[in-house]
């Protein structure tokens, strides 16, 4: 039985843990919106067409380098 | 089938040739700005966007300047700064799925200088923090246009989201509450085996102190609300819901933590935690629904414009911020933009669509002199107006100290359940004060305990979810039918509703017309004369024109030159040689003629052809009238428009009571005479106008396309524009009350029966535990019967009094 003097506070540890995690997820805006992220793996990373980032850039000749 | 826009879903009107370049085939779009849209999500590499949409987009205007919003005397009020970095918060038009969210994050993200792009697609709202050195804001707002979204931009209060932190802290404690709970149980079922095998009391100890540690953070912190509630309904002298449960909580847990320490009799922190988080979660639910009502958007910042175009006193014309105006400042309105202020036509005439605000469907002609309203829509301009009255003078900010007035007189009705909780939570209370006062005369050893176990079988858990349960089912039903409860207690007073009140324009009928009749001159065919009529109005956007498109669709038109509309006239052009006029009799046809409200067409040699025609009424609004007098509620139109009009569909719809041209008052003094008659009443509405009579009636009700400004003061809003949803929310809401009224009484049944055993010591801790989480588990079960109505009714054509008449 002494078993349980070592495990009982070990999973209070795990618990706070879990806790700890949580907290830091609702901060960090993770429960906000629970429908866009879900999209992302559905899309290929393709990358940018060069200038295309911005609409000045897009419309004015790039800067001389 | 006319082809959809690629990019919007709307309907391309024949003969146009657009196209965009997408992902290397041409795809058809609808206008210059969804071409704009289109290319520009490609060049951006986004155009994954139209694979991962659910719902087409919004239709997008070509581009606009907004240059005007880096001026000082906005960037003052819609911007907050921060050393280099600014913030604003921005009201997304046409935000439709998450797709939406994840494009304006992309390609905003994309821009320089932006540091943080956060979208909050339930509130339609845009957080934007960005370095305002690098990037100003009108290239923000532009970027956002170019995307086919609207933005406008709040004012910099807005920023911090009360609602958003609200929500956030309430996730925590709930879940700490829950974590809480199942560890305290644990702990309780081995003190509970414990009580059956023996246990030695070092060990009982260890797990009683176990479950104090893990319900201690739940009553000091999730349990919070509670808490601060009962302070502050003690502070106003009043008994709510929340002293009785604070009080609960707290005792059952001091009471434990003096047995604990006392080292005998049974510890009730599993009770103390569970009890909190049933609650809680109850709580939950309903702010969930609260805050949804919330986004229901800051409808005065989609109303009136928030930029105005000042004409100087030399002449040029600069783009200032609304707020900047002052009583004399010279405007001008571009054709089909909002009027900023009240003002005074300065220009020889134009039409406005004040449907918004009067209800009444016909645009209204203007001249010189007469005076324009905010918030209404210029169909025929531009105009150039000199401003009489700005901000809270306006006739639109008029109506909206009268939405709040008919809000605040709105009766509250109770809570039929909450109020029942609250009397029967004080009800146990006195009861553990008898029980343990009885026993201290008999039996003080056991006086304690059984105070203790009668506090615990009664708790009210069953009771504190009897409502909230049945309520978040019935919410989740309706919005599956696309029915969006905005406040969950209209459910409840829905069931009461004797009448319902209907608006005419846009709530019964569309906001279009339809062709009725051609009476055609001897030797011109329908199709001619429908041929030439739609030609002469082929640029117009005025309702008679889009009739006579759609009655002519697939035929080809004629040429027709030199067009010119005259506002509140008609309209003139040439065809071939000969000069057509298409109009009120007047107009076409000379001073003089008789004018039985056709529009006629007329050529040199005199009339051509008459065209008659009607409001078009909803497909469904028949079958749901019907539906609803059937069920022995009465019927009632009040509308703004003019009486023949409204009659006509009174008639149409067999509708025996109606009333023309009510103002906003009116119909509040219609509604204050029905209310005398004390039956309920509900009100069903689109316009500006008729919110101060949603926000009073008993259950007022929107249709999804109405003016932001009803849906925010709206109870129900009916989605897809479909007014059968009411039939269905009407079926919902008497469900709900069935099962509520079940649910109450089988918690009041279940505790009437444990109770009195508990307070004479017959019920054991682990029995008493068990029966408090089959009751409210009863309640749940219970609440999950609540189920949408088999089908949505089949809609049948218009028959019920329809005026039928012979074309000639």
């Amino acid at each position: 039985m002494n078993i349980i003097l070592a495990l009982i506070p070990l999973s209070l540890v795990l618990l706070g843990l879990g806790i700890w995690a949580f907290f830091w997820a609702v901060n960090h805006a993770q429960f906000d919106d629970l429908d866009t992220p879900g999209l992302a793996p559905l899309v290929e990373d393709r990358a940018l067409p060069p200038g295309a980032a911005s609409p000045a850039a897009a419309e004015s000749p790039p800067p001389a380098e | 089938m006319a082809e959809r826009c690629f990019h919007c879903g709307e309907a391309i009107a024949p003969g146009s040739a657009l196209t965009a370049l997408q992902d290397g085939t041409p795809r058809a779009v609808c206008c210059i700005g969804c071409r704009a849209a289109v290319e520009w999500i490609e060049g951006l590499g986004l155009a994954d966007y139209y694979r991962l949409r659910s719902e087409p987009a919004a239709r997008a205007e070509a581009a606009a300047d907004f240059s005007a919003w880096d001026r000082p005397a906005l960037d003052r009020l819609y911007v907050r700064r921060e050393g280099d970095q600014a913030e604003a918060c921005v009201l997304v038009g046409g935000l439709r799925c998450a797709a939406c969210s994840w494009l304006i994050e992309r390609a905003l993200g994309a821009l320089p200088g932006v540091a943080e792009v956060s979208v909050n697609p339930a509130a339609r709202r845009l957080r934007l923090r960005w370095e305002a050195a690098v990037t100003p804001l009108s290239r923000l707002l532009s970027a956002l246009a170019r995307l086919g979204y609207t933005a406008h931009p709040l004012e910099a209060g807005a920023i911090d989201s009360m609602a958003q932190r609200e929500q956030r802290t309430a996730l925590k404690r709930l879940v700490i509450a829950g974590l809480g709970m199942m560890q305290a149980m644990m702990y309780a079922v081995a003190l509970y085996a414990g009580a059956f095998e023996g246990m030695d009391p070092l060990t009982r100890d260890f797990f009683r102190w176990l479950g104090f540690l893990v319900t201690t953070p739940v009553v000091l912190y999730s349990a919070q609300p509670f808490f601060a509630g009962a302070r502050r309904e003690l502070a106003a002298r009043r008994l709510g819901m929340d002293v009785p449960v604070a009080f609960a909580i707290a005792l059952v847990y001091v009471a434990s933590l003096a047995e604990a320490l006392r080292g005998g009799g049974q510890v009730y922190f599993d009770s103390a935690a569970m009890f909190t988080f049933f609650l809680l979660g109850g709580r939950y639910l309903e702010m969930r629904a609260r805050h949804r009502a919330a986004d229901v958007v800051d409808a005065l910042a989609r109303l009136q414009p928030a930029l105005a175009q000042r004409r100087t006193a030399t002449g040029a014309e600069e783009t200032v911020g609304v707020h900047e105006l002052v009583p004399g400042d010279v405007v001008h309105v571009a054709d089909g933009a909002t009027v900023p202020a009240d003002g005074e036509l300065l220009d020889e005439r134009c039409s406005v669509d004040e449907s918004m605000l009067s209800g009444e469907s016909a645009a209204r002609a203007r001249r010189r002199g007469d005076t324009l309203l905010a918030g209404s829509v210029l169909v025929q301009g531009p105009a150039l107006l000199r401003v009489t009255r700005v901000g809270s003078d306006t006739v639109l900010s008029s109506m909206l100290r009268l939405i709040a007035r008919a809000g605040a007189e709105r009766p509250r009705v109770a809570r039929e359940g909450e109020r029942l909780a609250a009397g029967f939570v004080a009800a146990v209370l006195a009861l553990t004060l008898i029980t343990a006062g009885a026993w201290l005369w008999f039996d003080p050893a056991r006086a304690f305990p059984a105070a203790l176990a009668v506090l615990v079988v009664a708790c009210p858990c069953a009771f504190a979810l009897a409502v909230p349960t049945a309520l978040t089912r019935a919410l989740a039903v309706l919005a599956r039918q696309g029915v969006l409860v905005v406040r969950a207690d209209a459910l409840e007073r829905l069931c009461r509703v004797r009448r319902v009140l209907f608006d005419k324009t846009g709530t019964l009928t569309e906001n279009r017309l339809e062709l009725l009749s051609v009476v055609c001159a001897a030797g011109v065919t329908r199709e001619q004369a429908l041929a030439l009529g739609a030609a002469l109005e082929r640029g117009s956007r005025h309702p008679l024109a889009c009739a006579l498109r759609t009655a002519a669709e697939g035929m080809t038109l004629p040429p027709a030159q030199d067009l010119e509309a005259i506002a509140g006239q008609g309209v003139r052009g040439t065809l071939g040689a000969e000069s057509l006029r298409l109009g009120r009799a007047s107009f076409a046809l000379g001073p003089g003629a008789a004018d039985d409200g056709s529009v006629v067409l007329a050529g040199a040699h005199g009339e051509i052809a008459r065209f008659q025609l009607r409001e078009r009424v909803r497909g469904e609004a028949a079958t749901t009238l019907q539906a609803l007098a059937a069920q022995g509620i009465a019927l009632e139109i009040l509308s703004g428009d003019a009486a023949e009009r409204v009659e006509a569909v009174a008639r149409r719809l067999g509708v025996a009571t109606w009333h023309a041209r009510q103002t906003p008052q009116d119909k509040l003094a219609r509604l204050d005479v029905l209310r005398r008659g004390s039956e309920g009443v509900a009100m069903v509405g689109d316009g500006v106008n008729d919110a101060p009579v949603l926000a009073g009636a008993d259950v007022g009700i929107a249709l999804a396309g109405a003016a932001e400004l009803s849906q925010a003061h709206a109870d129900l809003v009916l989605g897809g524009d479909r007014l059968d949803g009411l039939l269905q929310a009407r079926a919902v809401a008497l469900a709900t009350r069935r099962v509520m009224r079940q649910n109450l009484a089988w918690a009041m049944a279940y505790n009437l029966g444990a109770v009195p055993l508990a307070a004479l010591g017959l019920v054991p801790p682990w029995l008493a535990a068990i029966g408090m989480s089959l009751s409210s588990l009863g309640v749940l079960l219970n609440s999950l019967r609540i189920a949408a109505p088999d089908s949505r009714p089949q809609a049948t054509p218009v028959v019920a009094g329809a005026v039928q008449e012979v074309t000639a």
